[in-house]
């Protein structure tokens, strides 16, 4: 209970140093950081909502974000303010993730996971084929162009995943998506409609990260559409859930600041090496680690309290023998 | 004619999808294991070729002969140390572990690529290269030809392994029943290990045969390991003969297609096919219901 | 009468694993699926719980149809069901297990402190109290049969079907487990039961079925059905 308190006060504390962040700080250096953090959160966080918390693996969340940053990307550059964009963005995700997710979600064993990917690639080579040119700012939008509002729509998305994660977690819907990853088949034998509760957590799933995509579409200043639909965001997206742990509602924002942290290090210093290192990282979680970092942090009291048992149990021993023995 | 021309090539190079194709097919259908690496080990093989030309001018065609028995290993090996852990597993579990890893597996290998060799494209080009075989209004490349060839030979010779021998009888049984193969006496853990080796062989035969006719690059694998699914999908599982043909009609379908919409959208129509049987037929095209 | 199954058939391959069964269940009673290994019981079982789809024949519940519905539909409606092999949610705790039911089944309602106080009384009842915080994956087998009854009773069901509650258990833990099934039952919850154990049968079941080959061969009270010539020669062979 003090522990849970302690953390409490530590979060509490943490969001209102990145709420006031901007007022402080003059360099953008820190808030661009502050910004990719809070991007790579929200996006983790959306696919950890259906892979984590329901089981279903989806290989093909690039194309979700994809979706939404182009989507907000254009309307925004049309003229549209971008918080309408925005909203837009994330509806034709959620809607992508509505139609994908009818006939993909009923498909049994590695199906659903290869047919996701196949999705999220015939996005990308399309999009190249149809957009092939980079997206740049207009001047105007360039000359107008500050890091704060993009930190703070950043810093509500990823506050906004969070929440639901953690609604979702204490929640009958949390419950219900819970008994589905562990066995589908229980889970409908004790009354889980699966299949419905599956598609429901995969359009909110997609609608998060079209919205993260969103913000992407709005924050860069140059991009290729088709890079927005790279594999890569997947990946990443998956690497960050592991590593944080997967299912947990703090795992996305751990996993992406070691993520980051670990990646502006490493990159710098070894370049491309840096991504066998994530690599390697991520399928060590993945055999050994299911958990990652939160559930690493979680069991630490508990391996503790075993160690502590484990001392006094064998100082009792070692009395009672001293007692048996003349 | 040009489309004649362009259904040919297709053909052709679809012999090269069926063998890319029946190593994974084999891996799944006896251990549940999708190993989505599949693709990279393709590339792997693919220079192993590459390196075998460019150092001491090996022909492609005999690369096949170090590629496969390289692979072979390096498939035990990646059992032993990654996949090993989780076959016993219920198949849901198994099935996702073995997504994750290989997914994992993927970018490693993909980076070892690029560390090790650049990220260029590569080329193998012996004094054959460029050769065509003239047939009436249609030209026939050499190459491609003997690859088709190759690819047809090792597919039988595997099917004879799988049908004649008392190794490949124990694969096959161990993909019918795990537990009745046990009971039988079959040491299952040894089938998975050979299987997976086996299957992992056949990936970097089939990327010798690829580096006789297209670029190797470390970003190959992923578009190989979509091209193996959708074959499989087409094919249905665990069927040789099945997967060389829906290869067959992938390489054509694909060939027509690009010279029917644009080159660009080859790989699409791959896809949007593999979408279509799995929403419509999840058992395969091919396959017997 | 609770449940009726009328002209049930399902064949897997070449094999027909039930052919053309009606039986019906009434209200209160505890019926006995007997039958050699490979009879068709489990798959009965499947078939009424709708982890299976018939492939000809009618299922209703209180004169209700529900062969169409899938299987959570009918645990809404008061089919619930046990695993033979033991199915746990294995990194949930035992008070989760049994909660999820709460939640989801006939029953199904928010998640409020009393849905947990009620898991937890299931749990007492079934003799679990003790291990509520234990993962599913880390109970031992007799702990795993009790808790799959507790997690179907929290769907508040009106039938359970229980799929060998007694196998593997040792002489002194079958004792608890039927007195268990009695307490069960005097809730006003009907049982249908497959089970090989046959002194058991005789003292729990009102009335059996045999199966052989998914068709029924004799039905009656314990002692009468199997001590017909029919079912003798099925389980002695000739």
């Amino acid at each position: 209970m003090r522990i849970g308190a302690a953390v409490r006060v530590m979060a509490l504390a943490g969001a209102a140093a990145l709420v006031v962040m901007p007022a402080f700080t003059a360099t953008s250096v820190v808030l661009n950081w502050g910004f990719l953090i809070l991007l790579y959160t929200a996006l983790a966080q959306s696919w950890n909502l259906l892979g984590g918390f329901g089981g279903q693996v989806n290989l093909g969340h690039a194309a979700f974000f994809g979706l939404g940053a182009l989507t907000t990307r254009i309307l925004w550059l049309h003229g549209m303010a971008v918080s309408a964009a925005l909203l837009a963005g994330t509806a034709a995700a959620a809607a992508a993730g509505l139609v994908i997710g009818a006939p993909g979600l009923r498909l049994r064993g590695p199906y659903f996971a290869v047919g996701t990917l196949a999705v999220a690639e015939i996005l990308r080579i399309t999009v190249g084929n149809i957009l092939p040119e980079v997206s740049s700012l207009p001047a105007a939008r360039l000359a107008a162009y500050a890091i704060t509002p993009r930190y703070y729509l950043a810093l509500g998305l990823a506050a906004c995943v969070t929440i639901t994660a953690r609604m979702l977690a204490h929640s009958r819907f949390g419950y219900g998506l819970a008994a589905m990853r562990e066995d589908e088949e229980v889970a409908e034998a004790i009354g889980v409609s699966t299949f419905r509760y599956k598609l429901l957590a995969f359009i909110i799933s997609s609608g998060f990260a079209g919205a993260a995509g969103g913000v992407f579409g709005y924050y860069h200043l140059s991009f290729y559409p088709q890079f927005a639909f790279n594999p890569v965001w997947t990946f990443d997206a998956l690497l960050i859930t592991f590593l944080g742990g997967v299912g947990t509602v703090w795992g996305p924002l751990a996993g992406a600041v070691f993520f980051l942290l670990l990646r502006e290090v490493l990159a710098l210093r070894l370049g491309e090496l840096h991504l066998l290192i994530f690599g390697v990282l991520f399928i060590l979680i993945v055999a050994a680690l299911p958990g990652g970092f939160v559930e690493a942090w979680r069991s630490l009291p508990v391996m503790r309290r075993e160690l502590v048992a484990e001392a006094s149990n064998s100082v009792a021993d070692s009395v009672r023998r001293r007692r048996r023995s003349p | 004619m040009i489309l004649l021309q362009n259904a040919i090539f297709g053909l052709l190079i679809g012999g090269i999808y069926g063998l890319g194709a029946v190593g994974l097919s084999l891996v799944f259908g006896v251990l549940r294991m999708l190993n989505v690496s599949h693709g990279e080990l393709i590339m792997l093989g693919g220079y192993a070729s590459f390196w075998l030309f460019t150092l001491w001018r090996v022909d492609p065609f005999l690369s096949m002969l170090v590629a496969g028995p390289a692979l072979f290993l390096i498939g035990g090996l990646l059992y032993r140390i990654l996949f090993r852990h989780f076959i016993h597993f219920p198949e849901d579990q198994k099935i996702k572990n073995s997504i994750l890893i290989g997914f994992g597996l993927a970018l490693v290998l993909q980076t070892l690529a690029i560390l090790a060799w650049g990220a260029d494209e590569r080329a193998v080009t012996p004094v054959y290269a460029g050769r065509v075989i003239p047939l009436g209004p249609v030209v026939i490349p050499l190459s491609r030809m003997g690859a088709l060839l190759v690819a047809f030979l090792v597919l039988g010779g595997l099917h004879l392994f799988l049908t004649r021998t008392r190794r490949g009888t124990a694969i096959r049984a161990t993909s019918q029943d795990e537990m009745a193969a046990a009971l039988m006496g079959i040491p299952v853990n040894t089938v998975f290990l050979t299987a997976f080796a086996l299957g992992s062989a056949l990936a970097g035969v089939a990327g010798a045969l690829v580096s006789v006719s297209d670029a190797i690059s470390p970003a190959i694998g992923l578009s190989w390991t979509l091209k193996a699914l959708i074959v499989i999908v087409l094919g249905g599982m665990g069927n040789i003969f099945g997967t060389f043909v829906s290869g067959l009609f992938l390489g054509v379908a694909e060939s027509v297609s690009g010279f029917l919409f644009g080159n660009v959208y080859r790989e699409v129509v791959g896809l949007v096919l593999f979408l279509l049987v799995l929403s419509l037929r999840p058992q395969g095209l091919f396959a017997r219901s | 009468m609770l449940l009726q199954v009328e002209g049930l058939c399902k064949a897997f391959g070449g094999l027909r694993a039930v052919d053309d069964l009606s039986l019906v269940v009434s209200e209160g009673e505890i019926l006995g699926l007997l039958g050699p290994n490979g009879s068709g019981k489990t798959t009965v079982f499947n078939l009424i719980a709708g982890a299976l789809r018939a492939d000809a024949g009618l299922v209703r519940l209180s004169g209700r149809d529900i062969t169409r519905h899938p299987a959570s539909i009918r645990t809404r409606l008061g089919i619930a069901r046990t695993f033979q092999l033991v199915r746990p949610l294995p990194h949930l705790t035992a008070l989760d297990n049994v909660l999820v039911a709460q939640l989801f089944g006939r029953g199904a309602g928010p998640l409020r402190p009393e849905a947990r106080d009620a898991s937890r009384r299931l749990l007492d009842l079934v003799g679990l109290g003790a291990k509520a915080s234990v993962p599913g994956a880390n109970l031992t087998l007799a702990e795993r049969k009790r808790l799959e009854i507790a997690r179907a009773l929290a769907t508040h069901p009106r039938v359970m079907l229980l799929d060998e509650p007694l196998g593997g258990l040792n002489a002194t833990e079958v004792q608890t487990a039927l007195a268990l099934l009695r307490t069960i039952r005097a809730d006003d919850v009907t049982l249908v039961i497959v089970e090989h154990n046959v002194p058991a049968v005789r003292s729990l079941c009102d009335r059996i079925i045999v199966l052989n080959s998914g068709r029924p061969i004799a039905e009656g009270k314990p002692d009468e059905a199997l001590a017909r010539p029919e079912v003798i020669e099925v389980y002695l062979g000739r």
